[in-house]
């Protein structure tokens, strides 16, 4: 389709036809269903995998939060976004506190990929943006599933397991401690 | 009741010509609202977008909203500028429009100012945009607006020729300079567009027409990627809500001259005659619209080889043959 | 006069800045100033084990962020000498050839509403739109995907997905038939550009262009052929070359990779094998010491990255060569002499994303 040389009248009527072709276009657009998503009244439907807000699991049958406490989504993070207090230790350690600041977060997923007990996920939560600058940080209650009502079942129950797990076996519990501050 | 008023207006003539002008130019600054919306919603419907919706009914208001707040808002004037022609450009631009609008003629006996040479007028008075455009981007002291400015007066002065010489084929094919002349010789002899050398003039006027509003493919003085947005970068506020007004009131009135001159203007069967003035106008409009959201834009040269090169001998050829036909 | 285009520019796509010498509308000098994104990346890179990197590369070329991540984990694979599974290998050049279709349609919206066809832009953004849901529904975001691993991608493609891609690409052909009568075709599209911007092929070699560029003015290189990454030599391709160098052949070549990438999806799709899609790596991973540089073709031209390593967790110098970095240096050779209108057709034509420039 290149052009042959400059001819003002060829040019003329190619142009007025190709124009003509293109309105073609225009109006066949005219009448096709328009893609507009009118966003604060109308959402698009969020797909099962989108990397919105992180959550917390909150496992019904345990009555507690999935996460160990082992930071391991914490060194796979690369902007150190992820900070927490462990509670406890052992088999039934959780977490006490799990602080997350997404200012900083790419929402990479690469936490989520590294935490090998199912504990931390991205929901389908998109509005993150806030006026006030101490909004993008987000404590344990913003994502545990279940809220503050969660975190403090969590603890209960952990707290318990740890204190009847102390009761069953005293002394060897005494003893590993010591080992662990060596 | 009305009787009375125009009887009592009719005493003092300059009062009535008055208070024509200023119901007018309230027209003026009314129907660009309209047209504005109207080119929203079709532009986005054909994008496969919707356009405004949350302003009133359908976003109606929008443009009522977006006018209001320019009204609002802070005048800015850029230090350095030429403040006398800062000030005076937009001005210039809407009471060029205004005084176009006042011998056009909506409907039999509608006309603010009944005048027998109104064709030449409306030429004559439509130039004016070409003064103010210059004075807006050289004035404002900015180099993206006087690149819009030159290119404006350039392309503006350009396209102004074809386009009178293809009005004045309808004049001599006609035998008439008035509007109200032109029309009802349409509607003794049927529409002019109908005619072999007014249909030429006809296609010839609109593509100037395209060029003397600034519509795509002919938008280079307001090249928005090129030139930020041309002449009128540096305006603000009401100031430039009167460029933005008379531009939109600008493509009302060439497609009602448009009406006038080659569709009959006022002529239709059934409906009022008011009503047919206003629907060929919008139809007209439209396709303006159409064709703005469709091509991309020509480059300055090629803009002005295309308007001496083809369109002013066409036109003149055309002129010829129209006279030729038109002598009885 | 003189005059500062950028870097708050429409026509500028992101914040470059050129500062032209015009002589009427004519542009007699242009020198490009760049580096108002600059964020360090390659020395945060070193700062930081491999794996953490990949995010990062999302942000260099933003629009094609699924390249760059393939372009860095093939050469952390490089170094570690990780093998990839044939399936996770498919993924990536679907994935790969759909962000070519959504980067190119950036390209082609942008490039026309820089010529004025405004409406271009919305078509354009409105089909890749459907791309973006497409990846979104694979990769769980829209922009920054971030969805290449060392050793393979993190998950397999959701259930149907491969239907939903055809019957995009079924769509889409026709799109692109529309896209022609509206644009293409068009005589004033033709008009602002063919013979203008000329790169000839000799310039375009000595500047070390690629890409598109390079194959609009005659160099028939594309990495996906000359070098072989990934599945790229099991697909049947072409490459498109044209011999003019102006404004409508990178127009042209463009176009016409959008019709290529769509036959290289429907070819991965129908050959996909079964199996798994990433290789387990130990937790932290420590390739030898060595250096490793590997090339893919991102929508722009060729993008390489070079890792050097010494045995720890981190890399010791990571390099980039950002495709749009080596093509925007022609720039001030193609605008010498052109109009002030050519400018944004010219800077559109190379389809440069500062986030890659700057780094
Ligand atoms: S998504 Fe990425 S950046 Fe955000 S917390 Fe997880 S690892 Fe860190
Ligand atoms: S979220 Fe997972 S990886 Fe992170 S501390 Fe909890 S259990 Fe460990």
């Amino acid at each position: 389709m290149r052009d042959t040389e400059y001819n003002p009248l060829v040019y003329f009527i190619d142009g007025l036809v190709t124009l003509f072709n293109g309105m073609v276009v225009t109006w066949r657009n005219l009448w096709r269903p328009k893609v507009t998503v009118r966003y604060p009244y109308q959402r698009r439907p969020v797909p099962p995998r989108y990397r919105g807000l992180f959550y917390l699991k909150w496992n019904e049958e345990k009555q507690r939060l999935n996460c160990v406490g082992c930071t391991l989504c914490a060194q796979a993070c690369p902007t150190d976004v992820i900070s927490m207090v462990k509670l406890g230790k052992g088999t039934h350690a959780g977490v006490s506190e799990f602080t997350m600041d997404l200012g900083r977060c790419m929402f990479c997923n690469l936490c989520v990929e590294a935490c090998p007990f199912d504990a931390i996920y991205m929901g389908p939560n998109y509005e993150l943006a806030s006026e006030r600058r101490d909004a993008s940080l987000f404590r344990i209650a913003d994502l545990a599933q279940g809220g503050e009502e969660a975190v403090r079942k969590n603890i209960e129950t952990i707290e318990r397991l740890l204190a009847e797990e102390e009761k069953a076996k005293p002394a060897h519990a005494v003893h590993a401690a010591g080992g662990e501050s060596e | 009741m009305i009787e009375a008023i125009t009887q009592f207006f009719k005493q003092y003539p300059l009062l009535w010509t008055f208070v024509k002008a200023v119901v007018l130019a309230s027209f003026t600054l009314v129907i660009p609202l309209a047209v504005i919306y109207v080119e929203r919603k079709i532009a986005g419907f054909i994008q496969s977008r919707l356009g405004p919706l949350h302003v009133g009914p359908q976003g109606a208001f929008q443009t009522a909203a977006d006018a209001l707040k320019l009204l609002l808002k802070e005048d800015i004037v850029p230090e350095g500028a030429d403040k006398r022609f800062f000030y005076l450009a937009p001005y210039i631009a809407f009471i060029s429009t205004v005084l176009c609008f006042m011998v056009l003629p909506f409907a039999p006996g509608w006309v603010a100012l009944e005048m027998n040479v109104a064709v030449l007028f409306i030429i004559g008075v439509s130039l004016f945009n070409v003064v103010s455009i210059l004075m807006a981007g050289w004035s404002s002291n900015n180099k993206y607006s006087l690149l819009g400015g030159l290119r404006a007066v350039a392309q503006l002065l350009s396209y102004e020729i074809p386009m009178v010489l293809s009005v004045l084929a309808v004049v001599f094919y006609t035998g008439s300079l008035s509007l109200t002349g032109i029309i009802e010789y349409q509607v003794k002899h049927g529409w002019n567009i109908w005619h072999p050398p007014i249909m030429i003039a006809a296609l010839i006027y609109f593509i100037c027409a395209l060029a003397e509003i600034n519509r795509t493919p002919f938008d280079l003085p307001e090249a928005e990627s090129e030139l930020v947005s041309g002449f009128n970068t540096e305006y603000s506020g009401m100031r430039f809500a009167f460029f933005f007004a008379s531009e939109f009131a600008n493509n009302f009135f060439i497609t009602a001259f448009a009406a006038a001159l080659f569709f009959g203007g006022w002529d239709g069967p059934v409906l009022p005659p008011i009503v047919w003035t206003f629907l060929k106008v919008f139809v007209m409009i439209f396709v303006f619209m159409w064709v703005r959201w469709t091509p991309p834009r020509l480059r300055i040269d090629q803009i002005l080889r295309f308007a001496w090169q083809l369109l002013v001998p066409i036109s003149l050829a055309n002129l010829l043959f129209a006279i030729a036909l038109g002598v009885r | 006069m003189v005059i500062n285009v950028g870097p708050q520019h429409p026509s500028t796509h992101g914040v470059l800045r050129l500062i032209l010498t015009l002589d009427g509308e004519q542009i007699v000098a242009c020198e490009p100033v760049i580096g108002y994104l600059h964020r360090g990346l390659e020395k945060m890179m070193e700062r930081r084990p491999y794996r953490h990197n990949i995010p990062f590369t999302d942000r260099l070329d933003y629009l094609a962020a699924l390249s760059n991540n393939l372009g860095i984990c093939q050469c952390i694979e490089r170094l570690g000498g990780v093998e990839v599974p044939e399936r996770a290998q498919y993924i990536r050049v679907l994935l790969m050839e759909l962000q070519r279709i959504a980067s190119h349609l950036v390209f082609l919206g942008t490039f026309g509403t820089d010529l004025g066809a405004t409406t271009m832009f919305l078509y354009a953004f409105r089909e890749r739109e459907m791309v973006l849901d497409l990846l979104e529904e694979c990769t769980g975001a829209r922009l920054t995907y971030n969805w290449v691993r060392v050793g393979g991608v993190p998950d397999d493609l959701p259930e149907g997905f491969g239907q939903k891609v055809l019957d995009f690409a079924k769509l889409f052909r026709q799109r692109i038939e529309e896209y022609d009568m509206l644009l293409t075709r068009n005589r004033i599209f033709r008009s602002r550009t063919q013979g203008v911007g000329v790169l000839p092929k000799e310039t375009a070699l000595a500047y070390g262009c690629s890409g598109p560029v390079a194959r609009a003015s005659g160099i028939p290189y594309d990495i996906r052929k000359v070098a072989p990454y990934e599945v790229y030599d099991r697909v049947e391709f072409d490459v498109p070359v044209f011999e003019d160098g102006d404004v409508w052949a990178r127009y042209l070549v463009r176009m016409e990779e959008l019709r290529q990438s769509l036959r290289i999806i429907e070819q991965v799709l129908r050959d996909m094998p079964d199996g798994p899609v990433q290789t387990k790596l130990p937790k932290i991973f420590k390739p030898p010491a060595g250096i490793a540089y590997s090339r893919v073709e991102s929508p722009r031209g060729e993008l390489s990255f070079m890792m050097v390593s010494d045995g720890s967790p981190n890399p010791v110098r990571v390099h980039i060569r950002a495709p749009s970095f080596v093509n925007l240096s022609v720039l001030p050779r193609l605008l010498e002499g052109a109009k002030v209108a050519d400018l944004v057709a010219i800077l559109g034509s190379i389809d440069v994303v500062l986030g890659e420039i700057d780094r």
